[in-house]
Order: structure tokens, then sequence, then C-alpha cells
């Protein structure tokens, strides 16, 4: 898993040291505030709550979609909520795969997947983001980021991605990144919310 | 299962539709004092240029990560095995709707031998044939309590499955010009052109309606691209109207061309829209004893 890019943070960057340059540092800042105040503006609200909304887009867009991977769109507070989620679908039929981006109730982003992404779908029944990231902070993830001031990077929902030797569980992936210590993965069990495994990537 | 839809559905023809006046605000309560008040109608502008759209990244931990991501699914991909398919059980629900409908056909038959044996007999000769003729009565009166039985049931499991669409009619003609098309490109970029023939040019000055789209449409933002042709606008005269059509309704998008001004082009289109309020009102049509 040691490939898989885990600094990547809610906005897109690469996860630099604190101790950047002095430019670095300005860039962060003028950054900021588009992306945290406009997350601010809206309602967090669990992954699973935009299912339905995206689910009837799907439909639509085909009536064979399913869903297979769902992503943080916007920082994950600590209680397991975003003001915006991902939800990618894929249709068999039209070998395509097209991702919604709900916040707020509404859908503010649909757009085709370029990259070919056949995956299976997730299973019907599954923890929401706030029951996996308790489970997650609960086991490792809360004294990660007390002991190498890390912080919570992303919640991934996806079905064989991460678990090699389960490849039909559906699993919660939450990474905690930190600018001095290898991230930290927690596999969460989607379908009890128990954690399977932890790891250094 | 789902009832498979058509996505982006455009009507076969452009076609004079009639029947759309049963959905217009307000055509309801003109025939029926008793029908529930007309929907709300919304103005929309049409604007001269597309509105501007926030551009959100989606996503980004798996686009990051592509090559992991299509190397695990490479991983994952499974090669489908032949076996016997199995069929899956019909809903009970369509087995009794059929039983329903055959025991109302036998009360109709029922009802139809009643009523020619009432008329072969002419006349009453006794208080016994009104008896009887009470019963039969009543007998019709079960058989159309078990047909709104039955209605019942087909509105309670199908009621509510209105699907999120779009529909857009034309209605007016420009009186300083002549049009002789009309393109509408929906949100994906596809463009549906209506060349109006003489007689819609004539039924659209009489005040008919042109339906040029009905179909499914994405429950979010949509922008609707309206393009005019005709003898002022050679090259094509574009505006631009911005919907939110809501999840698991009907929305009527009315594009009112009667005040298009040659100069203004495109954004002088009266452009309003409604719901289409689809629920099944229930009438209990019987007198009071």
């Amino acid at each position: 898993m040691s490939h898989v890019k885990a600094g990547i943070d809610r906005r897109g960057r690469a996860a630099a040291p604190i101790a950047g340059s002095a430019l670095a540092a300005a860039l962060w800042l003028a950054a900021l505030p588009a992306g945290v105040a406009g997350a601010r503006d809206h309602s967090p609200f669990p992954a699973g709550a935009g299912v339905d909304g995206s689910a009837a887009a799907a439909r639509i867009w085909a009536p064979d979609a399913f869903l297979v991977y769902v992503e943080n769109d916007e920082d994950v507070d600590d209680h397991g909520s975003a003001s915006r989620w991902g939800y990618l679908y894929f249709s068999p039929s039209l070998q395509k795969s097209r991702v919604y981006s709900l916040r707020d109730g509404a859908i503010v982003v649909a757009e085709d997947l370029e990259m070919k992404f056949e995956a299976p779908p997730l299973a019907a029944e599954w923890v929401d983001s706030d029951a996996a990231l308790a489970a997650a902070d609960e086991r490792a993830g809360r004294a990660f980021c007390r002991e190498h001031h890390g912080r919570l990077s992303q919640m991934l929902l996806s079905r064989g991605m991460f678990e090699s030797d389960d490849p039909d569980a559906t699993t919660w992936t939450v990474i905690y990144t930190s600018p001095h210590a290898a991230s930290l993965f927690v596999l969460v069990d989607a379908a009890h919310g128990a954690v399977r495994r932890t790891w250094r990537g | 299962m789902l009832q498979r839809p058509v996505r982006h559905r455009p009507v076969p023809r452009p076609l004079l539709a009639v029947a759309l006046a049963a959905l217009l605000p307000g055509a309801a309560r003109a025939t029926d004092p008793a029908a529930p008040s007309a929907p709300a109608v919304t103005e929309v502008k049409v604007e001269r240029t597309r509105p501007p759209r926030e551009r959100l990244a989606t996503l980004r931990f798996l686009k990051e990560n592509r090559a992991f991501f299509r190397a695990r699914l490479d991983q994952l991909h499974q090669t489908p095995q032949r076996g016997r398919g199995e069929a899956t059980a019909i809903d009970p629900r369509f087995l009794a709707y059929q039983r329903m409908l055959a025991e109302v056909g036998a009360a109709r038959d029922s009802a139809a031998g009643i009523d020619q044996e009432r008329q072969g007999r002419g006349l009453f000769a006794s208080i016994n044939d009104l008896g009887r003729l009470e019963s039969q009565l009543d007998q019709v009166e079960r058989m159309l309590a078990d047909q709104r039985a039955r209605l019942g049931v087909l509105q309670g499991d199908f009621n509510g499955l209105q699907r999120t669409a779009l529909a857009i009619v034309l209605s007016g003609y420009p009186r300083a010009a002549v049009l002789s098309t009309v393109s509408i490109t929906l949100e994906g970029g596809r463009t549906l052109a209506v060349p109006l023939s003489a007689g819609q040019v004539e039924s659209l000055q009489r005040g008919a309606m042109l339906q040029v789209f009905h179909g499914l449409v994405e429950p979010r933002s949509q922008v609707v691209e309206v393009t005019l042709a005709g003898d002022r606008w050679p090259q094509g005269d574009s505006g631009f109207v911005a919907l939110e059509p809501p999840r698991d309704r009907l929305t009527l998008l009315r594009l009112n061309l009667s005040a298009l001004e040659p100069a203004a082009g495109a954004p002088s289109i009266v452009a309003s829209t409604w719901l289409h309020d689809a629920e099944l009102k229930t009438h209990d049509a019987r007198p009071e004893p």
C-alpha cells in the first residue's frame, strides 16, 4: 500500500513540511480561506445521507448504474461528516463511470470519470462515516494525531481496493497524515464497523 | 426493479400537444372548480451568456492515485462463469392486479346480465321486483366499489414513481420576425433542432403549444440553451436558461415567443417554469343519500 499517495490533503495539494519556504507558506495562506470558508458555509453530513440523491441522478444517467466508491470532497470533521462527498457510479452497459458530488443535498458536480473504473458494487448496507471514523479514531487514529501532530485526511468507501485477503468486503479506509511521519491507514469493515487492520505507508 | 427510463428522450417529432393543456397551470381549475389550486409559475430570465458554474474538484484522492486503483481493479477483475440462470419470482402485486381485474370483470358480466334481464321484463309487476332491482343496484354499486379499491391499490403502488423529468414547450409566435427553427441544447451538449412547419406556426399564432422536449434529466442545476433561426437570425441567436429540476418531479419550461424582439433576440423570450403536480386526486362524486 505504500504506493498510495497518502499525503494528499483535502484541497488536492501534497502535504508539505510545516517549515516550508515563505513563498509556500504565503501560497498556502492565500489558498486557505477559499477552501475552508467555502466548506464552513455549508452543512456537514455523513456520507450515507447523500446516497439517495446521487442514486436518483445515476439511475437517470444509466438504469444499471451502481455505487462503487465514495470519497470526501471536503474536510471530514470529528464526527465523520463533510460538507461535500463524491459518489462514483459505474454502468456496465455504458462501460463508463460518473461521479456526483453533493453539498447541502444538491448535486454540485456531475461529470464522467475519464479513467476506466470497472469496480465492483459496494455492499447494499454499510456503516456510515461517523461510525467508521469513531472506530478508526478509537483504534489508532487519535493516538497517531496526538503523537505525530497528524490529522484526518481522507475517508474512502470501496470494495476490494485495500483488502487483498477479502476482496469481496466493502470497507472504509480512513487515512491520517502527518508532516513528520508516514501516514496511517485504518481499514474498517463497513458491514460491522470493526477495524480490520492498520498499516503505515 | 426500476423501470427503464429513456434519457433525454425527445418526442418523435414536435407535437402540438393538446394534452399539454392538462399540464398547464390553471387549466384544471378552469374546468373543475373542485380541482386543486394551480402550481406556482416562476418566471426565469433568458440570459445572453451561459451562467457561470462553480468549479469544484471531486474524488481527488482517486484521481491522484489512479495507477494504484487501476492495478487493484485488474487484480479484482473476474471472468463471468457459465451457469444456469435462475428466474426471479414475479412480483405478487402484479398477479394480484390481474386477479382483481378478473373479479371486477366477472361482476361486470353479472351486471350486464342483470341489465338484459331488466330490459326483457319491461315493467315491474310487483313490489318484489322493486326489491330485486334494489339488490341489483347494490350489486352494481359493489362492483364500482371494487373498481375504486383496485384503482386505489394501483395508485398506492405506482403513484410517486415520477422520475426527474423536464418538458419544454413553445408558445406564441413573434410578430416582427419569421422564425424557422428553434434549437434546444440540453445540459451535456445534446441538441434538438425543431423546424417549425407552416401548420405549427399557424397553431402557435392561434395560441397552441408545441412540445419540443420531454425526457428524464438529472436532478441538478441545468442550463438549457435556446437558439433561434429565421430571417432575422440567419446565423442563429442564442439565449441560456438556468433551471433546478427538483428530484422526482416533472419540471415544465415554457418559452413564450410572442414577445420576441428581432433586435433583442433570444433573451427577449419570456420563459417560465412550474412543477407538474402528479398526485392523483381522489374524487368521490357520489351524491349524498
